[in-house]
């Protein structure tokens, strides 16, 4: 079977937006370990010092536009199974089994996936965007002599409104119930089920990835948001 | 006690089919849920109308025609159970019971509740058989087989290809079948020779067959009458991935 022929398999596929999701997996690890400096009480010379050197760094830059790939790349192959597995029952049931024989988290991934995609959008355009191409963006020198664009106070802005502690809390709803199946179920497409390993398996998918990270960055605007009282 | 049976019923392949309504009296609790059917069928043919299609053979577990999906479960409501094992002590008097067929694509309905499985019988064709040498019989047991790894096999072997897995997942895959029948050659010595060629040719049919993927959901296992485990679709995910990363053609 030619390469093309193999990754045009479903499993082949499956095997594609597995690898895409160990990939984003590892890098919420890294985007969480950064931006819990927002909450360093040092008027973001931490954060700010981090977000200069994250876009400015040549190799950085080149596993960010990478990543923006990778998101795509999941979200697109992940769509196009879904569709064809919405195809593979032209009639459905009159009666659904509901959560008797599946865990409803496990049948939410294409719903929490979109969630969580319209999320990266606003996210995006809201922070992302501002740092690189923001024109009003203020700025900060701690004393120094280099000038920081102040991402810190943009986002210490945005989160003293409601509606966007609400929609980045929304999103990491849509984040841990997205993980809390999607790490072991990428496990499992790759032949990882052994009565050994299943359990760290489990544990890391749902208190780690599905609990813990989301949890971490949910913190970070509702801690913001209440700082002003 | 006396039921509700709310049955599909469909002409043929092209009909849109559409539901009935019967009600049973008198319905023994002792009853399998076949001999319900037997009942209303004569009670049918009695009156002059057309019985309800179903499939059956054997009526003792063993063989996977009966396929029926009853109030949201294939197979109804007993775990590794078939439809011909159920018994009406699973239900109440008053009881309403919704019967389907199997829905997939890839099992298109042939009349009322029977459906058309032989995509299975093609995608064991692709690759689910091994090689023998004709001539003289060679010794039983004359292999020595790892007791775990027969074990696994015999346990993969026990798949009656009824297709409650396809039926049960919400994407009508048919992994949980193929990965079984991979499973009990890949284990065995004797499924070595043709093992990476089984693994790539009777996952590629099963796409052709227009089955869904897996999402790792579960339902198959859950509602497979034979306790088929998902271990079964890990492995085949490793054969596959073993044979599509070594195999040169």
């Amino acid at each position: 079977m030619k390469w093309s022929q193999f990754f045009n398999t479903s499993i082949g596929k499956k095997l594609l937006v597995g690898a895409t999701g160990f990939f984003l997996c590892s890098f919420v690890i890294v985007h969480l370990a950064g931006n819990i400096s927002l909450l360093y009480n040092d008027e973001g010379h931490a954060f700010n010092t981090y977000a200069t050197f994250m876009s400015h760094n040549g190799l950085i830059q080149f596993i960010a536009w990478g990543l923006k790939v990778v998101i795509l790349l999941h979200a697109i192959l992940a769509l196009q199974l879904t569709f064809k597995n919405l195809a593979a029952r032209p009639v459905k049931y009159a009666v659904k089994p509901g959560n008797k024989t599946s865990s409803w988290f496990s049948r939410q991934m294409a719903m929490m996936g979109s969630i969580l995609f319209i999320f990266l959008v606003v996210h995006l355009a809201q922070f992302w965007w501002a740092m690189h191409y923001g024109v009003d963006v203020p700025t900060a020198s701690y004393g120094g002599t280099e000038e920081y664009r102040d991402l810190y106070l943009v986002v210490q802005q945005a989160f003293t409104h409601e509606y966007n502690v609400i929609i980045y809390v929304i999103g990491m709803i849509g984040l841990s119930f997205h993980l809390i199946h999607g790490f072991k179920s990428a496990c499992q497409t790759f032949g990882l089920n052994h009565k050994k390993y299943n359990g760290i398996i489990n544990f890391i998918g749902v208190w780690f990835f599905g609990i813990l990270i989301p949890a971490g960055f949910a913190l970070i605007p509702v801690v913001i948001f209440f700082k002003q009282y | 006690m006396n039921l509700t049976l709310k049955v599909w019923r469909q002409k043929n392949a092209s009909d849109a089919g559409h539901f009935e309504s019967f009600q049973v009296a008198d319905v023994s609790k002792d009853m399998s849920f076949l001999e319900l059917f037997d009942i209303l069928n004569e009670r049918l043919i009695n009156e002059g109308k057309e019985p309800v299609a179903f499939d059956h053979d054997c009526r003792e577990g063993i063989c996977g025609m009966c396929s029926m999906y009853i109030n949201g479960r294939a197979h109804g409501p007993w775990d590794e159970t078939t439809t011909c094992q159920l018994h009406m002590r699973a239900y109440n008097d008053g009881d309403t019971i919704t019967v389907e067929p199997w829905r997939a694509g890839a099992f298109p309905v042939i009349k009322d509740l029977t459906v058309d499985r032989r995509s299975f019988d093609r995608i064991i064709e692709a690759g689910g058989y091994i090689s023998v040498n004709t001539g003289n019989a060679v010794d039983a047991n004359a292999i020595p087989i790892n007791k775990t790894d027969a074990d696994a096999a015999f346990a993969a072997a026990a798949c009656i290809g009824c297709g409650a897995c396809v039926a049960a997942c919400k994407n009508s895959s048919a992994m949980l079948f193929v990965s079984a029948k991979v499973s009990q050659l890949a284990l065995l010595p004797q499924g070595q020779p043709e093992r990476k060629e089984r693994a790539l040719n009777m996952v590629a049919q099963m796409d052709k067959e227009g089955f869904g993927s897996c999402t790792n959901t579960g339902a198959c296992e859950a509602e497979c009458p034979k306790g088929i485990s998902l271990t079964n679709i890990a492995r085949l995910n490793r054969e596959f991935i073993g044979a599509g990363f070594s195999k040169e053609d």
